[in-house]
């Protein structure tokens, strides 16, 4: 343990060399930019940057991709709370509240808490990354398909905390986004599904696709900008602009268990940081004395998923350094960039490239701090975007989206399902349909079926495996009490009413 | 000929320089000293992938060696399995500014239909260099050898992909050891790794760089190599021929070009791509770094290649069902 933290502190001296300071700080600048950008998230953004960065020296080029990284998490969160729009889909659980917080003027308090929570569930995974990645990553290859199945019916099964006022409606919602996660090759056979007869569906349809059309374009056709000028105007007040330690410090549960669940589900194989933030809502969700505020601006709702989504980027990364494998789309292809900078990653890469590993850990360390100031620094200036009038905001906006859009594939196919998106969003908002179940099953369908139909395959069509293993049961049961909890709550409840009344 | 003169927006500054060189010289002699523009060379899958990583490797052996008068701009187009990129370069039919890289995808996704082009679209050059797989299992399996697969029951091999070399690798297992191992399909090489760490698998296909970080740390052990040769870095493992079973497939490092470039183009880049093959860059850069085997075939011989790869994998996709 000792011996770690010395090892961390050369790391950190290491890393404070010029060079990878630039590095990081190039690195952390230009993830926030992306992430912050709707269409781009993390994995495109480092995939943009490896081949810029390839010209550094190799731990000042992997320094750069780590900030691009982490980076992405501080700014995804920061179009969430302005826009209403998840800049990468780890944000979508803080679009329910930081967008309501925004819309009310509170949009400087809700960054300043997505800051906050992005450093400390930054800071909380890192320490565990530094300190147990080898134990941790150890454990993680425990969850196979069987586990990985429960692990995603568990996550579903929060939804119906997730739903709003009418769960129907949230289930409905759910299996849109289910079916819509069925588009493409199929994983197992690679028959094309619904594909509209064209090649551009065969990777399915892209997160940010929906959910730049479901949050952010349904919301523009929804406003008449002719008549929400006048009323609408929220009382601009400088206070609004800055970030406030004491709503922060309100938040310590939902930060600390954001990120713990966040870490933990971030390691697992194929989950992210997208299911993770969902589980720390719902559980922030069921804790709260007063579950009715989330969905209409709590400062909790906020600081639980943005803790999480930094903690499951650093978890993500233990596969990587510790068994040479990723964790995420992103690590992947991180990795493909340590092998461009001539570094072999693999399950040794702790004892063969001890410099190296630490050297970067410690960067990681630096690039946090970096991100707080900068972020910081930033908040009054982003914060003013709340206050600016639809009519100058909402054309910059959807030139932004459809830029971001257009540059994932380089296609108009793809700025046009958004736009479609944007009507189906429309149609929903008007019937009272929220979007967030919808996101969920784009994003957790393809992982659950994917779960389902390995373990199938591999045991030849026999259903028995999933219940022979202790992870997967221990989940199901966990799953079972989510979806009755409301039931079991009210029994409880009769209960202690009845010695009362008698 | 026609196309040569067609001058896109990015070689549009080339151009320029070459007219600020040579004012005078007629634009006939011009297009006669191939290649005047700069190659984009089209990558179908994203970066810090294996074809990604080979092409930048191939563009950066091509600076340092100064084969080429004009620049290479390594362009990725991912997306729809390979179709995006594949139909962006053959939609530049007849210009010899524009390769790309073969993987997997080329020649699986125009098989399942629907596809404006199929491998025949498209005018090989040369191949670079050839990949085998090893077979590999937990270090902690009962598998010891290759025999043992025969009286072991019920087991499970990855594969990165329905339609992929290791589900058509695992297949020609089956077919000549009389073995019933499955074949589960996961969405990345790093998944099936920790698949078969965990124990959630007992089998994988790997190319020797994948492979040989994770054997030498002992966390796996090698059965047998789809090649007719063995691996210098694992001289004791056997290889499928040497065993008596007829699996020798491998991944071949190949480029083409759109359709209808003319023949100059193909010769010249046959000149180019046999100096890379042969350059001690080359050795160092790729062939050593990543454990692959030396090759060089020209445009002709990769035609044939190209036809023999096809057939094997619409034969596996026949008997998946994929296609009729």
């Amino acid at each position: 343990m000792l011996e770690t933290w010395g090892l961390l502190l050369n790391g950190i001296a290491a890393a404070s060399s010029p060079t990878i300071l630039i590095a990081v700080a190039f690195g952390a600048v230009v993830g926030l930019f992306i992430g912050a950008l709707p269409g781009l998230g993390p994995t495109a953004g480092v995939a943009i940057l490896l081949p810029l960065v390839i010209g550094f020296d190799g731990t000042a080029a992997v320094a750069a991709l780590g900030g691009v990284y982490y980076g992405s998490q501080y700014g995804g969160g920061v179009t969430a709370i302005l826009l209403g729009i998840p800049g990468d889909s780890a944000a979508t659980m803080t679009v329910i509240d930081g967008y309501a917080l925004a819309k009310r003027g509170e949009a400087g308090a809700a960054l300043g808490i997505s800051i906050a929570a992005s450093f400390i569930g930054g800071l909380v995974g890192l320490i565990l990354l530094t300190t147990f990645a080898t134990t941790i990553a150890s454990a993680a290859i425990a969850f196979g398909p069987v586990e990985m199945t429960a692990v995603m019916v568990f996550a579903l099964s929060l939804v119906s905390v997730l739903g709003g006022k009418d769960p129907i409606k949230g289930l409905l919602g759910l299996c849109l986004g289910l079916w819509l996660g069925t588009v493409g090759l199929d994983p197992i056979v690679g028959i094309p599904r619904f594909d509209l007869g064209s090649a551009h569906l065969f990777d399915g349809i892209e997160f940010s696709i929906l959910a730049v059309g479901l949050f952010g374009l349904a919301e523009m056709y929804n406003t008449h900008l002719g008549e929400a000028e006048g009323e609408n105007q929220i009382r601009f007040r400088m206070r609004d602009l800055l970030p406030q330690p004491r709503k922060i410090i309100r938040c310590w549960r939902e930060l600390g268990t954001g990120s713990v669940i966040g870490f933990i589900v971030g390691v697992l194989p194929g989950a992210g940081a997208t299911a993770a933030t969902m589980i720390t809502y719902a559980v922030a969700k069921r804790m709260a004395k007063d579950p009715e505020r989330f969905g209409n601006g709590a400062y909790e709702g906020v600081a639980a998923p943005e803790a999480a989504n930094n903690a499951a980027s650093y978890g993500s990364m233990i596969p990587m350094f510790a068994l040479g494998i990723p964790g995420s789309g992103t690590t992947a292809v991180l990795l493909g960039g340590l092998l461009m900078i001539g570094l072999q990653p693999g399950p040794m890469l702790f004892q063969t490239q001890p410099d190296f590993v630490w050297t970067i850990f410690g960067s990681f360390y630096i690039g946090n701090l970096a991100l707080v100031a900068i972020t910081i620094l930033l908040t009054p200036l982003l914060a003013s975007c709340a206050f600016v009038k639809p009519g100058y905001l909402f054309p910059a906006v959807i030139a932004i989206v459809a830029f971001g859009i257009y540059s994932i594939n380089y296609s108009m196919f793809d700025v046009m399902l958004a736009m479609a998106f944007g009507v189906i969003g429309y149609v929903m908002m008007k019937l009272g349909y929220p979007p967030v179940p919808l996101i969920l099953g784009l994003i957790l369908g393809p992982i659950l079926e994917r779960g389902i139909r390995r373990t199938l395959v591999g045991t030849n069509g026999d259903p028995s495996v999933f219940f022979q293993s202790p992870i997967a049961v221990v989940l199901f049961l966990a799953s079972a009490v989510m979806l009755f909890w409301p039931l079991i709550r009210k029994q409880i409840r009769n209960q202690r009413a009845r010695p009362a009344t008698n | 000929m026609v196309n040569e003169f067609k001058i896109s927006r990015r070689s549009f500054g080339a151009g320029l320089a070459a007219l600020g060189i040579a004012p005078l010289v007629p634009r006939l002699a011009r297009a006669a000293t191939y290649p005047d523009k700069n190659i984009t060379y089209v990558v179908a899958a994203g970066v810090g992938g294996g074809s990604d990583i080979l092409a930048r490797t191939v563009a950066r052996v091509i600076e340092d060696k100064k084969l080429l008068p004009v620049t290479m701009i390594v362009e990725n187009r991912p997306g729809g399995s390979g179709a995006i990129g594949y139909n962006y370069l053959n939609s530049h039919e007849g210009d010899a500014s524009y390769l790309g890289g073969v993987g997997v995808s080329f020649f699986t996704t125009p098989l399942l239909g629907k596809m404006r082009y199929n491998y025949k679209s498209f005018t090989p050059l040369g191949a670079l260099a050839r990949s085998p797989y090893i077979l590999v299992v937990n270090s902690g399996s009962d598998i010891k050898s290759l025999d043992d697969l025969k009286s072991a029951s019920s087991l499970r091999v990855g594969s990165v992909g329905a339609v992929a070399d290791e589900a058509l690798l695992s297949h020609l297992l089956n077919k000549e050891m009389g073995t019933q191992i499955r074949v589960v399909p996961y969405d990345g090489g790093g998944e099936v790794i920790g698949a078969v760490l965990g124990g959630h698998l007992d089998l994988m296909w790997g190319n020797p760089n994948e492979m040989l970080e994770q054997v030498r740390a002992g966390k796996m052990r090698p059965l047998a190599v789809s090649a007719p040769e063995r691996i210098k870095e694992l001289p004791e493992v056997p290889t499928f021929p040497e065993l008596g079973y007829d699996i020798n497939h491998t991944q071949l490092r190949a480029i083409v070009m759109p359709a209808g470039v003319p023949a100059e183009a193909v010769a010249y880049w046959e000149g180019v791509l046999k100096s890379v093959a042969e350059s001690d860059e080359w050795r160092e850069a790729y062939l050593d770094r990543f454990n692959e085997i030396p090759l060089y075939l020209d445009s002709a011989s990769l035609a044939k290649e190209m036809e023999a790869t096809s057939s094997r994998y619409e034969a596996m996709m026949k008997e998946l069902g994929l296609l009729k």
